[in-house]
């Protein structure tokens, strides 16, 4: 058995790391426990030749791809989308593209203002300061005066257009639309002992320059230095609880296999949409038959992926699109508040991504048949390579109860543990807004003058954003936790992470994962005295 | 990058001579040399020492291909595929894979990779052979002033209750 600790965070990701570094200044034995191991940079696929073939296989975003051993696999065969995690120090920002956007105050507000869904328990304006203080933390780039936005001011200014940024700018004041650089979870300037971004270009398969806003090098060293302690390839089975419906501890197998229990005051999960679902339901006990914390039944359902559409664009001119943060650039909020002459309610994000590598380009190409085997190639390849731009259409998809994470009766990682099954449909709603999505996109890629487009979706690689499997609420019969992240039937157990979004929004959501998770922090400080009353 | 070395060294031991000779004519079929002498063909980066590094699990099909091809070849014109002219080569590759796509799809998808990292390659399309890091790049600020319009137009967001 191991020390007692009076609070115990499990996982290190976006959430665990900003809750871990909030909780520390009240000075209680903090605990984390992370299934994966500390990432070292140097290891990251830019700093290799083959970095594009490194990015689809160790460093896939898919872990029934990657198979690291720290990975759970995950039955995703009935749904379109694949789900995309990591798993180590800072969780899934090791491979995100660091795209930052805040949600819009109506987006905690949709049953009030649409008629559709639940209108969240807090709004925008409770969560704002959290915002602020977790883009100054993270080290978050962009331009203040967005019109789409209630006014912010990012701490460093934003990443580079680019020719393909102004390109499509024109292409977006040629239609009158919407379009803004980007909040971005880049340095680009030196930061908190971090040096500035200098256009690696693959983000998402990790920053060998530590300029990408990841949480292992963000919160984690001030949390780590302030007497957090962070245990390392610890995989928990587990939560356990007692007859008062109390979380005790948790059952847990360390780097050797060694099985280990870990008693605890407070059980904070923060272990993402899939898989703090995965663990309450792998948590059974008489007293929680249907998985812990789960009396409303509601864990696992209302799954949250932000289905996407891609539409790409072939320009004339050399744009050197391949250069700079991929997938971070500008963005449209044209069609993101709800107007229900478009046929769908809610929107979308219109989020501009540059080009790709010449691996990536000339697959594609090939693959698409744009680039012949043979003669014509060299010269297809290079009207496409450099001159290449992507929009991505990121929808915000609304809670189904029949879209869910369940166990699998047979899949399990290498614990032994049930790993989690997928079951997915994208909503009627969904399906129109996405078709409008990519429709605009063409168009918007017209009026930039591309001329050679494709549309793709909802693209299967695409289930970064994992929300809404343990909703926050005030109806215990409606909800899983309460306004501020406890868990109506267990008083000290705690959800941190995108379980808790009750609506997904249609932007990237790990600002809000962040926000609420410092947010949660501070209800707790200030409960310490009737925490579970 | 540049694989050419472990090729020699280990061909000999993955396929026969006569199936060597097939892949290198399948190569640069899909990635022929360039008119103007600035890009290899697909024949000369190596290709079959990355498979060896980097995919030996598309081995055994690939084998199974050339094998096929040739047959084919000598089904339809009683020549093996190596001495079928250039075009008759094309000819027949295309045919195989109208009706299959997937036909030789893997032994494409492993070329183009192994040649879009290949040093020549990279020099030839004018980049230097060099991972991103820690060199970077240099991509230009842009104008903001594009963002005019669109600041004058104000807010396009809902308040809400």
């Amino acid at each position: 058995m191991t020390t007692d600790v009076d609070v115990l965070i499990i996982g290190a990701g976006a959430s665990g790391a900003a809750f871990a570094w909030s909780m520390a200044d009240t000075r209680m034995r903090i605990l984390c426990l992370e299934q994966g191991d500390w990432m070292n940079p140097a290891d990251y696929p830019s700093t290799r030749r083959d970095w594009e073939v490194r990015m689809d296989r160790e460093f896939s975003p898919n872990p029934n791809l990657r198979r690291r051993p720290e990975d759970y696999p995950i039955n995703d065969g009935d749904s379109p989308i694949s789900v995309l995690n990591f798993n180590g120090v800072g969780g899934s920002t090791i491979l995100y593209a660091a795209h930052f956007p805040r949600p819009h105050p109506s987006d905690f507000r949709v049953r009030s203002l649409d008629g559709v869904a639940d209108d969240w328990p807090i709004d925008y304006a409770t969560l704002e300061s959290y915002y602020a203080l977790n883009d100054r933390q993270m080290g978050v780039a962009g331009l203040a005066g967005d019109p789409a936005y209630p006014p912010h001011e990012p701490p460093l200014p934003p990443v580079p257009l680019g020719l393909a940024g102004e390109t499509m700018g024109r292409g977006f004041n040629a239609l009158g639309w919407h379009w803004w650089p980007s909040d971005t979870a880049i340095a680009t300037r030196d930061y908190e002992g971090r040096a500035a971004c200098v256009n690696l270009g693959p983000c998402k398969a990790g920053c060998a320059q530590g300029a990408k806003s990841s949480a292992d090098i963000t919160y984690w060293p001030m949390a780590r230095r302030a007497g957090v302690q962070l245990r390392t390839r610890c995989r928990v089975r587990e939560i356990l609880v007692d007859e008062n419906d109390r979380a005790t501890g948790v059952v847990y197998y360390d780097e050797h296999g060694v099985e280990q229990l870990q008693r605890a005051e407070v059980v904070v999960l923060a272990c993402n949409g899939v898989g703090t679902p995965r663990l309450l339901l792998n948590s059974k006990s008489a007293r929680f038959p249907e998985g812990l914390a789960n009396r409303s039944g509601l864990v696992g359902k209302n799954l949250m992926l932000h289905p996407w559409g891609m539409v790409r664009g072939t320009f004339d001119a050399p744009l050197d699109s391949q250069r700079g943060p991929l997938s971070c650039s500008i963005l449209s909020q044209q069609f993101y508040e709800t107007d229900r002459s478009r046929g769908f309610v809610r929107g979308y994000n219109m989020q501009v991504t540059r080009g790709l590598g010449p691996v990536a380009t000339a697959r594609i190409g090939v693959a698409r048949g744009d680039i012949p085997w043979g003669e014509g190639h060299h010269e297809a390849f290079a009207r496409r390579y450099g001159r290449q731009i992507g929009v991505g259409i990121c929808c915000e998809d609304l809670p189904e109860e029949s879209n869910t994470v369940t166990l699998d009766p047979a899949l399990t990682d290498s614990n032994g543990i049930p790993a989690p099954k997928i079951t997915y449909r994208l909503a009627e709603n969904t399906e129109r807004m996405l078709r409008h999505g990519m429709a605009r996109g063409i168009e918007v890629m017209q009026a930039a003058g591309a001329w050679d487009i494709y549309s793709d979706g909802p693209v299967r690689q695409t289930g970064w954003h994992l929300l809404g499997t343990a909703r926050m609420g005030e109806d215990p019969q409606r909800s899983v936790v309460n306004a501020w992240g406890r868990s109506h039937d267990v008083k000290n157990l705690f959800i941190i992470d995108g379980s808790v979004f009750v609506t997904s929004g249609g932007v990237n959501p790990t600002p809000t994962i962040q926000a609420v998770a410092l947010y949660v922090a501070d209800e707790m400080k200030r409960r310490l005295a009737n925490l579970f009353d | 990058m540049n694989t050419d070395r472990a090729d020699t060294a280990e061909s000999p031991q993955l396929l026969t001579s006569e199936q060597r000779a097939i892949l290198d004519l399948v190569l640069n079929l899909i990635v022929p040399p360039s008119a103007d002498g600035r890009m290899p063909g697909a024949a000369e980066v190596g290709v079959l020492a990355y498979l060896l590094a980097e995919a030996q699990d598309a081995l055994p099909v690939l084998r199974q291909e050339l094998d096929e091809l040739d047959r084919r070849s000598r089904e339809r014109s009683s020549r093996g595929f190596a001495a079928l002219e250039a075009a008759e080569r094309k000819l027949l590759i295309e045919s195989m894979r109208a009706p299959a796509p997937s036909f030789m799809s893997r032994l494409a998808a492993e070329t183009l990779a192994c040649y879009y990292q290949h040093d020549r390659v990279l020099e030839g399309l004018g980049m230097e052979a060099r991972p991103p890091y820690p060199k970077g790049y240099q991509v230009a600020q842009g104008d903001l002033s594009l963002l005019d319009p669109v600041r004058a137009r104000g807010k396009i967001y809902r308040d809400a209750p």
